[in-house]
């Protein structure tokens, strides 16, 4: 048997026989899979439960609260009779935002007198808040225009009044998420940063396992003293059930939960391939710097879960401080996630995303720098808790 | 009884020297929640998107049409770059990630305004994250209505003079107020309910991590080989407790202060509050220690955690929308009740009795934790360890202390 192969079947044996293993490359990750698609599975939440202050009490202001609560994102669950009750209710968390309707609205409407309107939205809770502010000021704008029209109508303006009352209007179009869904923006990203999440640390947690029982040795007197050799058949087993993993994540959103797939499956598999042999360079290379099994895995650890929001798929990098936004670009997944949005959301030539491919092989070459340190270790492995 | 409390005090300064000197669960004790609040902060602290780059598609080139565009220009959302010939060119820029909204003016757009047919503009926006697709929205909303509130004053003097106060916004002003986080900042959204979880995965890392050291040297057993169970969980219970004070109150009170997030809460019953989620998490890592065989495995297991607890929390994907499986799961959670409590706490200033339903599940879960950590202890833990010794004492080299001194 071959000395390549002879590690090969030593770590495919290491990785079936503790139950850790199949936790942390198999459990976990898909569970992440399940909780994130599933838990957003509708787009956006709907029916956010709002208040409505109804001070009037005339047919108009309950045809307002009529067609609020008739709003898709909007639940109409409370009416408080103050504002005091209302922020109270806000505070309990039971309502996400309220409508205020002041006393004497339709007869000072109709007089000309200009009562004002208020909507107040809950901004600690993002996503809710930025819903019922759509929904308020829609409505708040369609009463407007409905007692425009009617006042324009009775000075005898005869024409239809839509234009004059909105002379200029910009219609926004969102490119290939229509709908606003929110599961594309949060799945297409955090799914795959959590894969990398694990690749890192299990690629790190295996190695740091032979320091630290110091088994490293062996597997260099296996390997006939080749470091190379060492470590590529050591993670060959691994790297396998990866790239099974990340095509099969590819599948899971792309094809079953249907996000946006408007370009290649050939170049996005690619990537998902690529990015699996990335993740393992990336944590080869900070265990080649720290060979020992605590530190490194900290270090992945920090790496790993700073990427969620290093990566920028929620806050842009470019409104990031400069001396920061550098970070988003030290790792794998920032990668994964320019060319989905090139290559699966917008579905443009490989032309654009041709740096971020070439990203994921300076992530595979950087390791070759500490190959020679990681030697000296993998040879005379020191456990250092 | 006065055997109990002897237990107890020995089990306490057991512990608060084995804690003491071991860097790996200091540093998640101490060194994670002081650093991972500052990263966190820094990254999201410009707060707003400001000025999303667009270009414009100009078929009209009119003055209207270049009103347009420098009032678009002029809003904190939208940042023009440029012109483009047409919309080909306009798409390249995007391709080439230069600018993420293109706008298309159509010809005639000033003549359909004069003879009040209604213009239409156009824009395209790029939907790769829903902050720059919101602020080029809110951006070319404010100018949709301000430039068609001006033109309908403009033109309906000469229509109908009696009318004009449809337009200047006389009729019916609309008035809308943030509340809370009022700026609607995302760092002052996101960082509240963040500093909660990390303190939880804090102490339930830290926790975890010092049932692996036991079963690594068994000898440092101290009552979980012998004696009271309970004695000695309420002893270890106080050494992590006492360590957290300076902690909880970094995270509670001084990253919301230092990074200005909008502090409208009470600190005395924000600290009574978030008290029970310490227990709560406490009993939990003692639950985790019966998993936990060596002190690495815990990065395996647990690090991902944080994105699960993230989203079971409700901070980014309200809890109303979730179906019932996860609902009943982020029930168990700690952190759940901790966010919900603390941000509307913190940033809305609503006072303990006003998330007392929070509060009291909090309770719920200490004793349910506390229970079922006892059980762990008791039949999981204690053989555990017991074993190790045993093996140990086989073939048994090491010497005590030899490993925890250094990192």
């Amino acid at each position: 048997m071959s000395p390549f192969f002879e590690i090969f079947r030593r770590s495919t044996l290491q990785l079936v026989r503790r139950p850790i293993y199949w936790v942390s490359i198999f459990l976990l990750p898909l569970f992440c899979f399940l909780l994130l698609s599933s838990m957003m599975e509708n787009g956006l939440p709907d029916k956010t439960p709002a208040g409505v202050i109804d001070r009037d009490g005339s047919a108009l202001s309950r045809q307002i609260t009529q067609s609020l609560d008739g709003m898709q994102l909007v639940d109409v669950a409370e009416m408080p009779n103050s504002f005091t009750e209302a922020r109270h209710l806000m505070q309990e968390g039971k309502i996400f935002g309220f409508f205020l309707i002041p006393e004497n609205f339709e007869a000072d409407l109709l007089a000309g007198r200009g009562p004002q309107i208020s909507f107040y939205t809950n901004m600690t809770y993002y996503v809710p808040a930025s819903l019922l502010f759509k929904t308020f000021k829609s409505t708040a704008l369609y009463t407007k225009a409905g007692v425009a029209s009617n006042t324009i109508a009775s000075v005898g303006f005869t024409q239809d009044p839509a234009p004059l009352l909105q002379p200029v209007n910009i219609v926004t179009r969102p490119i290939s998420n229509p709908g606003l869904n929110y599961a594309i923006y949060l799945c297409v990203s955090f799914i795959p940063c959590v894969l990398q999440l694990m690749i890192i640390l299990v690629t790190c947690f295996s190695l740091g396992q032979e320091i630290k029982y110091g088994d490293s040795s062996r597997l260099m007197q296996m390997a006939r003293g080749s470091i190379v050799r060492a470590v590529a058949a050591k993670l060959l087993p691994q790297t396998l059930i990866w790239v099974v993993m990340a095509i099969f994540m590819e599948s899971w959103l792309f094809g079953w939960q249907g996000y946006p797939m408007h370009g290649s499956w050939l170049w996005l598999t690619l990537s998902e391939v690529l990015f699996v042999l990335a993740s393992q360079g990336f944590a080869l290379f900070i265990f080649g710097l720290l060979p020992n099994l605590r530190l490194s895995l900290s270090v992945c650890a920090l790496t790993g879960i700073l990427s969620f929001s290093i990566a920028a798929f929620s806050f842009p990098m470019q409104s990031m401080y400069g001396a920061i936004a550098i970070f988003s670009y030290i790792v794998p997944i920032r990668y994964n996630y320019l060319i989905y949005i090139d290559q699966a959301l917008n579905g443009i030539d490989i032309y654009y995303s041709r740096w971020w491919y070439v990203a994921y092989f300076v992530f595979m070459l950087l390791p070759l720098t500490i190959l020679p340190r990681l030697k000296k270790f993998m040879v005379k492995p020191v456990y250092v808790p | 009884m006065k055997n109990f409390f002897r237990q107890y005090y020995s089990e306490f300064l057991r512990e608060f020297t084995l804690v003491k000197g071991d860097m790996g669960v200091l540093i998640f004790l101490l060194l994670l929640p002081f650093a991972y609040p500052i990263v966190y902060s820094l990254i999201y602290n410009p707060e707003l998107v400001r000025d999303v780059p667009i270009v414009v598609v100009d078929h009209d080139r009119t003055p209207m049409s270049r009103e347009l565009v420098r009032r678009l220009d002029a809003t904190e959302g939208i940042r023009s770059i440029g012109y483009a010939t047409d919309l080909a060119d306009g798409r390249r820029a995007m391709n080439e990630h230069k600018v993420y909204g293109i706008l298309e003016i159509p010809e005639g757009f000033d003549r359909k305004i004069g003879r009040l047919e209604g213009a239409n503009a156009v824009m395209y926006c790029e939907m790769s994250l829903l902050l720059r697709y919101k602020a080029i929205l809110v951006g070319a909303t404010n100018v949709m209505l301000d430039m068609g509130a001006e033109i309908t004053t403009e033109r309906i003097d000469e229509i109908a003079p009696l009318a004009e106060t449809i337009s200047t916004g006389g009729l019916m002003p609309i008035n809308n107020i943030s509340m809370g986080n009022i700026e609607g900042g995302f760092d002052s959204f996101i960082m509240p309910g963040i500093l909660i979880l990390i303190l939880q995965q804090a102490i339930m890392l830290g926790v975890g991590l010092c049932g692996g050291a036991l079963r690594e040297h068994p000898y440092k057993g101290g009552a979980i080989l012998q004696g009271s169970i309970l004695a000695s969980m309420l002893a270890r219970m106080s050494v992590f407790l006492i360590i957290m004070i300076v902690p909880t109150l970094y995270v509670v009170h001084y990253v919301p202060l230092m990074f200005r997030f909008p502090m409208g809460g009470d600190i005395w019953q924000e600290l009574l509050f978030v008290t029970p989620m310490l227990f709560a998490t406490i009993f939990l890592g003692f639950i985790l220690q019966g998993v936990v065989r060596e002190r690495e495995s815990v990065f395996l297991l647990w690090v991902v955690t944080s994105v699960i607890f993230l989203f079971l929390s409700g901070l980014t994907w309200p809890r109303y929308a979730m179906n019932e499986v996860w609902i009943l799961l982020s029930d168990c959670v700690p952190a759940t009740w901790g966010v919900e409590g603390f941000i509307r706490m913190n940033t809305n200033g609503a006072s303990l009795a006003q998330v007392r339903p929070d509060y009291i599940n909090l309770w719920i879960l200490t004793g349910a934790y506390g229970v079922l950590a006892y059980c762990v202890q008791r039949w999981v833990q204690r053989p555990a360890v017991r074993r190790a010794l045993a093996e140990q004492n086989v073939g048994d080299i090491n010497l005590p202390g030899d490993a925890e001194r250094s990192v």
